[in-house]
């Protein structure tokens, strides 16, 4: 349960893996999950293989996120998401946003 | 000792039972062959004694039959005869005779004569017996590494090398292989590969394959991260090996689009990953400690991500392939594989079938490997496998389910997580579950909010994110007597769930204000998506009781994805 964060041994790469339920509980704990990407420019990761349930606040976070790093990271790519997840995913139309594979 | 007498004269019986009786051996006399052969079995002497001139059966006819009847232990006789004639005397030992004594003769020599016999025999009982014991040990060896054998086909008989996109190629030392190779498709079209290589090779190596193996396995299925597979099989290592044993381990996840290798290295030679025209693009360097060495809490788990295209292939092996003799005695060596695998690619499409070939034809001209040999290859081009769709039957009890949920419930747990972990637990609802849970959460959170809590989401904006979220927290503990009521009716029959949640809110909500935002919201709003997205999911979701109730219906015959 909850968030991990690690950066690749290049520091290119930021994986952030949330387990679990992805809601506001964890809004805190997400956010200094992303803080401090340094001066890198790192490719943001977000990993949601073991995320089983997710709602609408996890949605909002995501964009939170997205705003606050700006031009800050490379970009930011959500992986591994259950067909489940990618269906929600999908139709809030975050394939627009965000690239997902 | 125990000593047989032949003889037909009572005579010489009576002397020799009389001299061997008085330094200590047992005796017993017979007076023809054919006798000594008839109480054999039950005298079973240790020495003979054998009179060559007797009735019925004479010596030499005797002593062969003697020895048969002695099986495997070897049967000192020593021929008693009076003649001295150099052909009888030569006839004895042809006939297998060990020894002769010419009547009459000293004490002293008979006694020094069954002595010498007396080691031989004895040597000869206990190699006997060694042997049976080595043969009981042979047996009992190879009854269990039938066993063993048997086991580890059974653990690997999930095994997915046989993808069309993986080629591989193993040869081990002995029957049991210290190296091992595992692939195994995730949930989501990830494949994940494990190359392994613990320390030595034969049995005890080959008994590591299982715990990592049945992990391998289940946590692929799972579709678990390659960092977490390195954590939990070097904790398992830790735990079942001695401490000079470790495995040497390369643990690969290729993303279902196969554009991204997710790789962790520990003490495996650099993995490569080469074009079609064999040139090395990346390499995957051994940067951790092999498994099963690190205590817990000191354990790097960190991988490393590679972006990938389809014309690409990951080479992964042992080191046995670059520890492979050539015909000077040199070791292939790392330069001279990846100069192979080159030369190999550039020859065409079947350039892994070139590289096995050379390789094998190396094994041949040496005769025999030192180490155990893994060599793969993984195409890095993946279509993500088609899913089939598990027919799911509902043959469960219809049911309403009524969940009263107050503030105790709400401070101390998730109670919508809680719900839906419970509804879960029904076959017919497991694959619904993160929908569910979407659907669940999103009116359970609108009722609260709105209804109970008096947050209007337009504060989302106000307030912005977080201090929503600290601001509801606030209220929560402030409110004391709220309770939430769902009630959940289950139609099986009908493949059909539906729920009704309420509140003892004061304020009934108002969609009108709310929806007239949504509708508005595109991707970047904060708010009025939680409705969007019910209204998407549900059949139907509407406002019962002037805005008391939220009703909500669900078709679990529609695909959950």
């Amino acid at each position: 349960m909850g968030v991990t964060r690690e950066f690749s041994a290049d520091q290119k790469q930021l994986v952030i893996a949330i387990k679990g339920k992805f809601d506001f509980s964890l809004v805190q704990e997400f956010r200094q999950a992303y803080s401090h990407v340094g001066e890198t420019q790192p490719l943001i990761i977000i990993d949601l293989r073991e995320t089983e349930y997710l709602d609408s606040s996890a949605l909002g976070m995501l964009l939170n996120m997205r705003k606050s790093l700006g031009n800050s990271v490379r970009g930011i790519q959500l992986i591994n998401a259950r067909p489940e997840v990618k269906r929600i995913l999908d139709i809030s139309r975050f394939d627009k946003i965000f690239t997902i594979s | 000792m125990k000593i047989l007498v032949v003889d037909d004269q009572k005579a010489n019986q009576i002397m020799l039972e009389g001299l061997l009786t008085s330094i200590g051996h047992k005796v017993h006399c017979v007076d023809n062959g054919q006798q000594a052969l008839d109480v054999f079995a039950e005298v079973k002497p240790q020495i003979v004694l054998l009179d060559v001139m007797m009735p019925v059966l004479n010596g030499f006819e005797t002593a062969p039959l003697l020895k048969e009847l002695s099986g495997d232990v070897h049967l000192p006789i020593i021929f008693i005869t009076a003649l001295d004639a150099k052909d009888t005397l030569l006839r004895c030992l042809e006939v297998g005779g060990d020894d002769f004594l010419s009547i009459p003769f000293e004490p002293v020599v008979l006694q020094a004569k069954i002595n010498a016999h007396a080691r031989v025999r004895e040597l000869s009982y206990s190699l006997a017996q060694k042997n049976k014991t080595l043969k009981w040990h042979s047996n009992r060896m190879e009854r269990e590494q039938a066993i063993v054998r048997h086991m580890l086909h059974n653990a690997l008989s999930e095994n997915e090398l046989d993808k069309p996109y993986v080629k591989s190629f193993l040869r081990s030392v002995s029957t049991f292989n210290g190296d091992l190779c595992l692939g195994k498709e995730g949930p989501f079209g990830n494949y994940y590969l494990f190359v392994g290589d613990f320390t030595g090779h034969g049995l005890a190596p080959a008994t590591g394959t299982l715990p990592i193996a049945q992990a391998f396995f289940g946590m692929a299925e799972r579709g678990m991260s390659v960092s977490d597979m390195a954590t939990e099989f070097n904790l398992r290592l830790l735990k079942l090996l001695p401490d000079d044993m470790f495995c040497a381990a390369l643990i690969i996840e290729l993303s279902p689009g196969g554009e991204r290798l997710t790789c962790w290295n520990g003490g495996i030679p650099d993995a490569l990953v080469i074009n079609r025209h064999g040139q090395i693009e990346h390499r995957i360097p051994p940067r951790h400690m092999a498994l099963g060495i690190v205590p817990e809490e000191q354990f790097d788990s960190q991988v490393e991500h590679l972006f990938v295209r389809a014309d690409q292939t990951l080479i992964a092996f042992t080191d046995g392939v670059v520890e492979m003799q050539l015909a000077d005695d040199n070791m292939l060596g790392e330069r001279g594989f990846e100069k192979l695998l080159a030369d190999a690619w550039q020859q065409g499409e079947n350039g892994f079938a070139t590289v096995r070939d050379q390789l094998l034809a190396m094994m041949e001209a040496k005769q025999q490997i030192h180490d155990d040999v893994s060599l793969i290859a993984l195409q890095c081009q993946r279509q993500p496998p088609v899913r089939t769709e598990q027919p799911v039957v509902h043959n469960h009890l219809p049911f309403t389910l009524t969940v009263t949920i107050s503030k105790r419930e709400v401070m101390r747990l998730d109670p919508v997580q809680e719900l839906v972990d419970s509804l879960g637990k029904l076959d017919a609802l497991k694959s619904h579950k993160t929908t569910l849970y979407l659907l669940f959460a999103e009116c359970f959170n609108n009722i609260l909010d709105h209804n109970v809590l008096q947050m209007d989401s337009t504060m989302k904006d106000e307030l912005g994110f977080e201090r929503y979220y600290l601001e509801r927290q606030r209220r929560l503990e402030q409110n004391e007597h709220f309770c939430v009521e769902i009630v959940i009716h289950y139609l099986p029959e009908e493949e059909f769930i539906s729920f009704d949640i309420s509140s003892n809110g004061l304020a009934p909500y108002s969609p009108k204000a709310s929806t007239g935002k949504a509708s508005e919201s595109n991707e970047e709003a904060l708010f009025g998506r939680g409705l969007q997205l019910i209204e998407t999911f549900a059949g139907k979701v509407e406002w019962r009781a002037e805005g008391q109730v939220l009703h909500v219906e669900y078709d679990l015959s529609r695909p959950p994805f």
